[in-house]
């Protein structure tokens, strides 16, 4: 009788799994066994820092200043009703689209609303002045997606719902008249987070018309409006948005002939953030147009439309819906880009970062609390940019870039 | 039966002329002219603001001012500057600083961001994750972010001066100073060498075309250069040894400085002995100093390191292990220091002052000389350093000096003060008394090395800042690292998605020919993958280059940050302006420039 046979090697389970994955090889193993050294003490080491040794007092004691930098204490609601009224339109996005099995915009819901309610439970552990405002986010994110998953017909209020949004918090913040709970507000005020956000938002916003005229104007047959075209957008797009934003500094109140105090750094920070982005996103859309086939465009000459019907009912739809992806990457990197304007002036949640650093509370602590504020800093820019970033690669999934 | 003319317009009755209102190319016309005036008008509103403005202010508005002196201090020069050095001078220090951290960037980014690249489509798992870790969490957050948490985060909390700098292996010294590294320079001897490099050039030209004529008869795939690159360092190498050590040229000597610690190298023409100005210098000359008694002094202070105070501390230039043959470390005025003792951290050029309360001869922790409440400044004693026997080998500057600690003689250095035996400790913190100047003359001895053509200068600490070696600031680090760190997670994605565009076909072909993994990928996916890499990686080292304006959050000085300072000193807005327009523009166009030329390179020949 022959010897026993030693049974076969496991193909599934967690050893195989371990052996396939990590252990296929003697370099793989000490390549395994390296980067699990590395990522224990690293990971550890963080670890041990952030919860005993960091000073997250100033952090802490500054989160207002992180949120919304000056902005009246007393009418702190405004922000907080500007964001309820976003999570409840996202919550509705959302709802409506998973309603419609369609989970892009709900992964995003998600994730914020795992956000706001944490805010919540610390508000109402920690923070007394502002859990009614965590609270509001929360209970809108909710009510706009219970609002989505019921009344799919929302779907053609959205996208003006959306656009309505940003004018209305834009007054909401700003405020009109002298007295009252709706007095306004100088942006010389305004500032952190809350900053941050409307300087990518509103950047990305002006500047997509903007880039869709210059795009179409690249594409032109006309020389002399291509010839601009092209020389802005790649004039703009060869210097860095910190140079532009410098040369808006010095430049505006020049350009509009008026003292520098009339003109705001917001202001300044607006164009040239507007300008760099418009240039960008030309681009971009420049990429849609060059993906609509060229059938497209004979088809709707077969048709009789006239050269703006063309444009405006059969190349644009699809050249935009194709560049999506591009300018929710676009989004992300003008977000993450607006920590330059301190160099403005502005305290964006950047800069804010900068006070903090500076304050008396910090320098007291030897060392400083540098550390603890940069990674606070990266942790919040990145919740953001992350999930951004996976939605973009989500809807690029979907709409087949790069399959056809 | 006669068909109507159908028009392409669709509109057009009977078969008139069309109005010139509907005419599609009247109407382009007309487009433009509209178009170019509306630009027109605008540019003319905006340059008539921009004069009256710049009139009603009295701020430059053309260039004159570039000629004028700066007044700028700049820490990092690549080439001569000094604060009295004109505007244009200070702008082409940034641009020359701007290239400095770009070149630097673009080489280390493109290395990380490969080798990250190649970790994302691993095998292993876990390297895979940790590729991926580093993408995901570099890519978004700001570099701002990034940029300051290296400057102020990282390396401003390194060692507080160059006195106290970590040694790493290698010889590389590190303090929130910079860190110096060693690093070759062409000695005086190098012209010896000469001959045999540009022998070695056209031997490497030679093996060049005899190789390819050999691959092109005989029909055999291959690269020439590879050989042709192998005798290139054979015969520099040859030389290299061949040459040997040599070639200190007639007359050469030192002249040393006993009160700065200074040696100059030179050639002395005249015979006299000394430094005169207009006498060759020896840059980068190896020599070695011998000191066979010296004595340092040095005062103990409190020192808020990191995140620790350290009380009475005192330090010296370091001397190494080594370098001395004796060393002792004593109170300058024993009387003073009644009941206090010296604790050393590194034996012998760093210590701490204590009080020896129990006695036991160590330093125990509760033993520091804290001194609570009045007088929050601590112990100021004087501590003596008597150095027997130093010797180190050093290698000049491109001045022809070399620097060694300023050592004294000794021999007037007892300090006066001191009446009672029992002074209490209290009692020193009289303000800080300067050590007189030593008249006595010290022996001293710098002897000249024969050098080989390349020199390798290790760094060292003579008084406060680096000597030798080359010296990177915080500065310079801090905005090299952020802009390396964030554009490799940007080239690792463009990489991966190079590698994974090569068609599986590929592979498995060149499993099929029998190719092992690492063969695979040298010779088969890599090569075609750089073809779908190389364009974004391009446009990646742009961006590099174009971030390298957040150098003011590294307090870097380099294009931008030159030119935001020439701005607020000058006021010269416009000029400034079109200087920084143009600078990027050059830049860009440099970078199309090469874009285009590796476009064409690797543009696929098809038949």
């Amino acid at each position: 009788m022959g010897a026993a046979r030693k049974p076969p090697v496991a193909q599934r389970g967690a050893l195989a799994w371990l052996r396939q994955n990590l252990f296929s090889s003697w370099g793989n193993a000490v390549a395994s066994v390296l980067s699990a050294a590395v990522l224990a003490t690293f990971g550890f080491e963080l670890l041990r820092w952030v919860l005993l040794e960091a000073h997250w007092g100033p952090v802490w004691a500054n989160l207002k200043l992180f949120a919304v930098y000056r902005y009246p204490p007393a009418l702190l609601w405004r922000p907080f009703a500007g964001a309820a009224l976003v999570m409840l339109l996202l919550g509705a996005t959302a709802g409506v689209g998973e309603r419609q099995g369609e989970s892009i915009a709900g992964g995003v819901f998600w994730w914020f609303l795992g956000l706001t309610t944490l805010l919540t439970l610390i508000g109402i552990l920690a923070w007394p002045v502002v859990r009614w405002g965590w609270l509001a986010l929360t209970l809108a994110g909710v009510a706009g997606y219970v609002a989505g998953r019921l009344r799919p017909a929302l779907v053609r209020a959205l996208p003006w719902s959306w656009g309505a949004s940003l004018i209305v918090i834009v007054v909401l913040l700003g405020g009109f008249g002298d007295g009252g709970a709706m007095r306004s507000v100088s942006t010389k005020e305004w500032g952190g987070f809350m900053l941050t956000l409307i300087l990518s938002v509103v950047g990305i916003a002006i500047s997509f018309p903007l880039g869709i005229a210059l795009a179409l104007g690249r594409r032109s047959d006309l020389p002399v409006i291509k010839a601009v075209c092209v020389g802005f957008i790649e004039v703009v797009r060869g210097a860095p948005l910190i140079m532009w934003l410098f040369i808006a500094s010095l430049m505006v109140p020049l350009v509009l002939n008026v003292s520098p105090s009339a003109v705001g750094p917001l202001t300044r920070a607006m164009v040239a953030v507007t300008l760099f982005s418009s240039a960008y996103m030309a681009e971009n859309v420049r990429g849609g147009l060059q993906a609509v086939p060229k059938g497209q465009y004979e088809a709707a000459q077969a048709l009789g439309l006239s050269g703006w019907q063309r444009t405006r009912l059969i190349v644009l739809p699809q050249a935009l819906r194709a560049v999506i992806p591009a300018i929710v990457g676009q989004a992300i990197a003008l977000f993450k880009d607006t920590s330059l304007v301190f160099i403005v002036g502005l305290f964006d949640f950047f800069n804010v970062g900068n006070i903090v650093a500076n304050q008396n509370e910090s320098l007291l602590i030897p060392g400083g609390v540098r550390l603890e504020l940069s990674l606070f800093m990266a942790v919040v820019y990145w919740f953001f940019a992350y999930r951004m970033s996976v939605a973009s690669r989500q809807l690029e999934r979907r709409l087949g870039v790069g399959e056809r | 039966m006669a068909t109507p003319p159908v028009s392409p317009g669709g509109g057009r009755r009977g078969g008139g002329r069309v109005p010139f209102y509907r005419n599609v190319k009247t109407l382009g016309v007309l487009a433009q002219v509209v178009f170019a005036l509306a630009v027109a008008f605008a540019a003319g509103l905006v340059y008539h603001n921009v004069s009256t403005a710049l009139a009603r202010s009295h701020l430059p508005a053309d260039f004159s001012f570039l000629g004028v002196r700066a007044g700028i201090p700049i820490a990092e020069t690549p080439i001569h500057y000094t604060p009295s050095d004109s505007y244009a001078r200070a702008f082409l220090i940034g641009v020359l600083n701007t290239l400095k951290v770009a070149l630097v960037g673009v080489v280390l980014a493109s290395l990380l961001g490969l080798a990250v690249g190649v970790m994302r489509l691993s095998a292993n798992w876990l390297l895979r994750q940790l590729a991926n870790l580093y993408v995901e969490t570099i890519r978004n957050t700001p570099l701002a972010v990034q940029i300051v948490f290296w400057y102020t985060a990282i390396l401003t909390p390194l060692p507080p001066r160059v006195l106290s700098a970590v040694r790493w292996p290698g010889g590389v010294l590190v303090s929130n100073q910079g860190v110096a590294l060693p690093w070759p320079y062409p000695s005086p001897y190098f012209h010896a060498w000469i001959p045999y490099l540009v022998g070695a050039l056209a031997v490497a030209a030679a093996v060049y075309l005899v190789w390819r004529r050999r691959l092109r008869r005989f029909d055999r795939p291959g690269n020439p250069l590879g050989p042709a690159l192998l005798a290139l360092a054979v015969v520099a190498a040859a030389g290299y040894f061949i040459v040997g050590r040599g070639g200190l040229p007639q007359g050469a000597t030192t002249s040393f400085r006993q009160v700065s610690g200074v040696a100059t190298a030179f050639v002395d023409a005249n015979g006299d002995g000394t430094f005169q100005a207009g006498e060759r210098t020896l840059p980068f000359t190896p020599l070695v100093a011998r000191v066979p008694e010296g004595v340092l002094t040095t005062q103990t202070q409190d020192l808020s390191e990191s995140r620790h105070v350290a009380y009475a501390r005192f330090r010296f230039p370091p001397i190494r292990d080594g370098e001395y043959d004796k060393a002792t470390v004593t109170f300058a005025n024993p009387s003073e220091a009644t009941g206090l003792a010296i604790h050393f951290l590194h034996d012998p050029y760093q210590g701490i002052v204590y009080r020896d309360a129990n006695g036991n001869g160590r330093f125990d922790s509760g033993e520091e000389l804290r001194q609570a409440g009045a007088n929050p400044r601590g112990y100021a004693a004087q501590i003596r350093l008597k150095v027997e026997g130093f010797h180190r080998r050093l290698v000049t500057d491109r001045d022809g000096q070399a620097r060694i600690p300023r050592f004294t003689s000794g021999a007037g250095g007892q300090s006066s003060g001191g009446g009672g035996a029992n002074v209490s400790p209290a009692q020193l913190f009289a303000a800080p008394t300067s050590p007189k100047p030593e008249s006595a003359a010290m022996a001293a001895d710098f002897e000249l090395q024969p050098a080989r053509p390349v020199v390798l200068s290790h760094p060292s600490i003579p008084i406060s800042t680096y000597f030798g070696g080359i010296s990177l600031s915080t500065n310079y680090l801090a905005l090299l690292l952020g802009l390396v760190i964030y554009t490799a997670s940007f080239i690792a994605e463009i990489v991966r998605g190079g590698i994974q565009a090569v068609p599986l076909g590929q592979r498995e072909a060149a499993k099929a020919l029998g190719l092992s993994d690492l063969q695979t990928f040298r010779l088969v996916i890599f090569p075609q993958a750089l073809r779908i890499i190389l364009p974004p990686m391009i446009s990646q080292y742009l961006n590099l280059t174009k971030n390298s304006s957040l150098a003011p959050l590294a307090a870097y000085v380099e294009l931008f940050a030159i030119t935001t300072i020439i701005a607020s000193q000058t006021g010269a807005s416009v000029p400034v302006t079109i200087m920084l327009i143009a600078s990027y523009i050059v830049i860009s166009l440099v970078f199309a420039f090469v874009l285009n030329i590796v476009n064409a390179r690797l543009a696929l020949v098809e038949r």
